[in-house]
């Protein structure tokens, strides 16, 4: 039997207060104008209302972090000679985030097929994703920007969430989908939730309904591929792409990063960053030579990864779970459906003799 | 807009000579606009002028240089035009500029704040003096007034200052006659402290996406930027908030008496960081010094880009 | 999954430095943990991240052969910020060795055939670790023939190894430089002319070719000339890789990271690759 609990909005900050005893707790809230996650401060207000304008992405991969500490040192017995300490930094401690949506939350299980495969386990991202719980409210309202059917989600996904919060009048409807979210629900703050299940099953059908025909991508890896070398479609896509990174640095399921080092006199530290495909530095090469050398070539790439690579690898998962921050933020406009329905559309045109 | 139709036409008549005409057209949401490139007549229709063209589509044409450019501007946008011009970024003989009488754009910040949410536009309609928002089958009514972008408010150059061809009637030149930096004004009289503490607050958020940089018309370095340059190693990759500021000081250095505050850094930032009054507190000292301001006229040259062995307003000698 | 750290570098020393070139110096290092250097293994082709701790790291072939685990070598031409901190460092300085990283050459599908090593200047080196290898193992292939190009003598790496290759009865030797030089004596001229002058059977052979960009153009042109089909050249490619193990997403050419699923490739397998070298 599945654990649901009703919690009442009034309650949610002494709830964050209680899983803040033994965990880092991040949730959303303004900054300015923008919604981002924060440390749980309660004295601040939460906002839930809508997806945060910058995802959580940062508590499991974030922006900046160490790798190695490095220091250099005189080898006491040969003093002539300079000895290298590399020591690793692993991350530490436990963290609940509160908040998410399904779409920013399922993005982890693209992460998880790339740093933990068979072969290879990155261990910075292993240790902060097993010890980090995701509470994530579904969806009440769609924007105009959203497209989360398209990509095989849905407004409730649960896929990466330990909690999925409904919201239903007067709270949410909290309901454990997997076995560290039933341990998140064992406050005495939180009610019987079997009251509210009927309600939040009206809220995610009548947002089901708002979302509207979603257009078959299945072809989408295809298609890609077979416009590749078509530059003239890709100059044409890309001409209002200014090169920024925000929509990668926004995007739920962009993992790209950059390694560099720090020093200052004797010590320093490996760094591990967000980096981006629509910057020339990405892929520039020490001779020169650069394999993406315009903006049409790098926002192929970042489109071709997600909705062909990415899927040709991965059982025909698209990398992409249509969160809509990339159109919504981006400061030129670039929408990412309409390049792929353009490379899907394309039919070559046929020379006459 | 009344001039549109006839914008259409005059593009209609330039496009034949030219590789690309760069305008506006709607977007994801009635909300929204986007820029929009014109290859061909079948283009033409979409484009659409309204306050809600907040691109300054200047920002594209340093990395066009080789093509024939046509470019609609709004007044400040033109301005870019002229600065590029000046510091010889693009060549006169390559663009085509078409200007119109601008009004003002609006700031999506302030009608976010002004409705609250505003993820499922379904439309807006506009007039003169207002705008009404329908979010969710619910009707918003705002004066433009009220959400009309800061930069807007003193605009001194509604009408393109350079241009091949005009459409419309001019709005002559408002006031106030000199620059307002009213706002910064405020904001210098608080104490070192609390101005740091500000700048400390506003940038923890920053995430290094460098949009500030990429709408810049006139950030021209583009692949040798400081931000992740290895030599000269000025700024660190870690996430660190004196970093961000760093990047925010050099690049408000290196706009001083350039930049004309079109305030494309802070419309593009997505985590709304006010980064525009940076560069405005740069012009005021360059106004100050100089008596200048950036792009307004093609033959000036700008204080930085010249040296005086004299300089009227800077006096070594009496120090 | 395992839990080994695939960012922590081990800590190796120099051993020994070569200066090959103006521009091209030559590492043979061994790892400092005695144990980890006696169980180190690696195949021909696979590479390596040097670091020069505070600047940074960068890919390089182990050009040594796996039969010689005395040392590891690597060959580093001088390009950019970490080379140009690595050319600084001397025999007994240390550096940090992120090994064996990437594919290897399919040198168990080779056995029985001819063998075509077409290298030019700095593509030696991965050419070099398979030619070492076979030379240990001579029994199992047939002949090998060996051109080796480089824009003038001063450009040409390996030179202490030079003569005993061109010595050898079980290895056909030709140099060549792109141009006449007093004191050469050998071929003179581009790489790809000098192949089809030598004009190498393509049956039942395998042609082994890496280089600068240009070269391989035509020297991929000059093969199919001599009748080498793409399931018979192989190459390795190089670009700008950071993690080395297929994560941080810079490498790619479409589905293909050339970090963990290259750098060697045949050119069947380059063919079906989007267009994006």
């Amino acid at each position: 039997m599945t654990l649901v609990k009703y919690l009442k909005s009034t309650d949610l900050k002494s709830w964050l207060a209680e899983l803040a005893e033994k965990n880092s707790v991040f949730a959303p809230r303004y900054e300015g104008d923008s919604v981002i996650f924060a440390p749980f401060d309660p004295e601040q207000e939460i906002y839930t209302k809508s997806a945060a304008t910058v995802p959580p992405k940062k508590t499991v991969f974030p922006q900046s972090e160490k790798l190695v500490d490095f220091t250099y040192h005189k080898d006491p017995e040969n003093p002539g000679k300079t000895l290298i300490d590399g020591k690793e930094v692993l991350p530490q401690g436990t963290t609940v985030v509160f908040g998410g949506r399904p779409c920013d939350v399922r993005g982890f299980s693209m992460f998880d097929r790339v740093y933990l495969t068979k072969e290879t386990t990155d261990i910075y991202y292993k240790a902060r994703r097993d010890n980090t719980s995701f509470i994530t409210i579904a969806c009440e309202f769609t924007e105009s920007t959203c497209f989360c059917h398209w990509v095989g989600s849905s407004p409730s996904d649960p896929i990466g969430s330990d909690v999925l919060a409904v919201p239903v009048k007067g709270g949410f409807l909290l309901t454990a989908v997997s076995a560290r979210g039933e341990t998140l629900l064992t406050s005495k703050l939180l009610l019987e939730g079997k009251p509210k299940v009927e309600e939040a099953e009206e809220v995610l059908d009548k947002v089901m309904e708002n979302l509207g025909k979603a257009p078959d991508l299945s072809k989408s890896p295809g298609k890609l591929l077979e416009v590749f070398d078509n530059m003239e479609f890709w100059e044409k896509v890309s001409a209002k792409c200014i090169s920024c990174g925000t929509c990668t640095y926004l995007c739920p399921t962009c993992y790209c990063f950059n390694i560099t080092d720090e020093i200052q006199g004797l010590k320093g530290s490996r760094i591990r960053s967000w980096d981006n495909c629509m910057s020339a530095l990405f892929t520039m090469e020490a001779s020169g030579h650069n394999p993406r050398p315009t903006k049409a070539h790098r926002l192929k790439n970042r489109v071709g990864h997600k909705f062909s690579y990415y899927p040709d690898l991965h059982d025909g998962i698209i990398s992409c779970y249509g969160c809509g921050r990339c159109i919504k933020s981006c400061p030129a406009g670039v929408d990412i459906r309409e390049i792929v329905l353009k490379a899907i559309e394309f039919m070559p045109t046929v020379v006459e003799e | 807009m009344k001039f549109q139709e006839e914008l259409k036409e005059s593009i209609r008549k330039a496009l034949p000579e030219l590789d690309v005409v760069i305008g506006w057209c709607g977007s994801f949401d009635p909300l929204h606009a986007t820029p929009h490139f014109i290859y061909g007549e079948e283009d033409i229709e979409k484009l659409e002028i309204s306050p809600l063209n907040v691109h300054n589509l200047a920002t594209y044409l340093p990395g066009m240089r080789g093509k024939k450019v046509g470019v609609v501007v709004k007044g400040c946008d033109s301005r870019s035009v002229v600065e590029l011009l000046q510091e010889k970024l693009i060549s006169r003989d390559d663009i085509t500029i078409f200007g119109f009488p601008c009004t003002g754009v609006i700031d999506q910040s302030k009608v976010k704040k002004a409705i609250g949410y505003v993820g499922n536009v379904q439309s807006c309609d506009m007039s003169d003096e207002s705008l009404v928002v329908v979010v969710d089958d619910k009707p918003h009514s705002l004066k433009l007034s009220e959400v009309l972008a800061e930069k807007c408010k003193s605009c001194r150059y509604p009408d393109a200052i350079i241009s091949d061809y005009f459409v419309g009637d001019r709005i002559a030149k408002k006031d106030p006659a000199e620059p307002n930096y009213k706002e910064l004004e405020k904001f210098e009289k608080l104490a070192v402290s609390e101005r740091f503490g500000y700048w400390l607050k506003e940038l923890d958020r920053c995430i290094r996406c460098y949009a500030c940089r990429s709408a810049c018309p006139l950030c021209v370095c583009r692949d040798h930027c400081i931000a992740e340059s290895r030599d000269p190693h000025w700024l660190s990759q870690e996430n660190n908030v004196r970093d961000k500021l760093m990047f925010q000081v050099i690049h408000a250095y290196h706009m001083a008496g350039r930049c004309t505050e079109c305030g494309e850094c802070q419309r593009a930032c997505p985590v709304d960081i006010p980064i525009l009054m940076l560069k405005q507190k740069m012009n005021k000292e360059v106004l100050d010094i100089f008596n200048y301001e950036a792009g307004v006229n093609l033959k000036d040259t700008p204080p930085l880009l010249s040296f005086k062995m004299e300089e009227e307003n800077i006096t070594e000698k009496d120090w | 999954m395992s839990t080994k750290n695939l960012y922590l570098p081990e800590i190796a020393t120099i051993q020994e430095v070569i200066q090959e070139t103006h521009n091209i110096v030559t590492f043979r290092v061994t790892l400092n943990n005695e144990e980890a250097m006696a169980k180190f293994k690696f195949e021909p082709g696979n590479v390596g991240q040097l670091s020069a701790f505070g600047i940074g790291e960068s890919t390089f072939v182990i050009n040594s052969p796996p039969t010689r685990m005395d040392y590891l070598q690597f060959s580093i031409m001088r390009s950019g910020e970490v080379t140009g901190k690595l050319h600084s460092l001397k025999a007994g300085d240390q550096i940090g060795v992120r090994a064996p990283l990437g594919n290897h050459f399919p040198y168990e599908d080779m056995k029985g055939k001819d063998i075509v090593f077409i290298g030019g200047g700095i593509g030696m080196a991965p050419l070099r670790t398979l030619l070492l290898f076979m030379l240990d193992n001579r029994d199992d292939y047939g002949k090998i023939t060996l051109l080796y190009g480089a824009r003038s003598p001063l450009d040409m790496a390996f030179n202490y190894e030079l003569e005993d290759w061109l010595d050898r009865d079980d290895l056909d030797t030709h140099l060549t430089i792109d141009a006449e030089f007093d004191g050469w004596e050998h071929e003179v001229g581009l790489i790809p002319n000098v192949l089809l002058d030598i004009a190498p059977s393509s049956e039942n052979s395998v042609a082994i070719t890496c280089g600068p960009p240009i070269m391989i153009k035509f020297t991929l042109q000059a093969l199919e000339k001599l009748g080498f089909k793409d399931e018979q050249i192989v190459t390795t490619l190089e670009k700008r890789m950071k993690c080395g193990v297929g994560i941080c997403g810079r490498c790619n050419i479409g589905t293909s990271y050339v970090c963990k699923d290259g750098p060697v490739y045949t050119g069947a397998q380059l063919k079906k690759l989007p267009n994006e070298l």
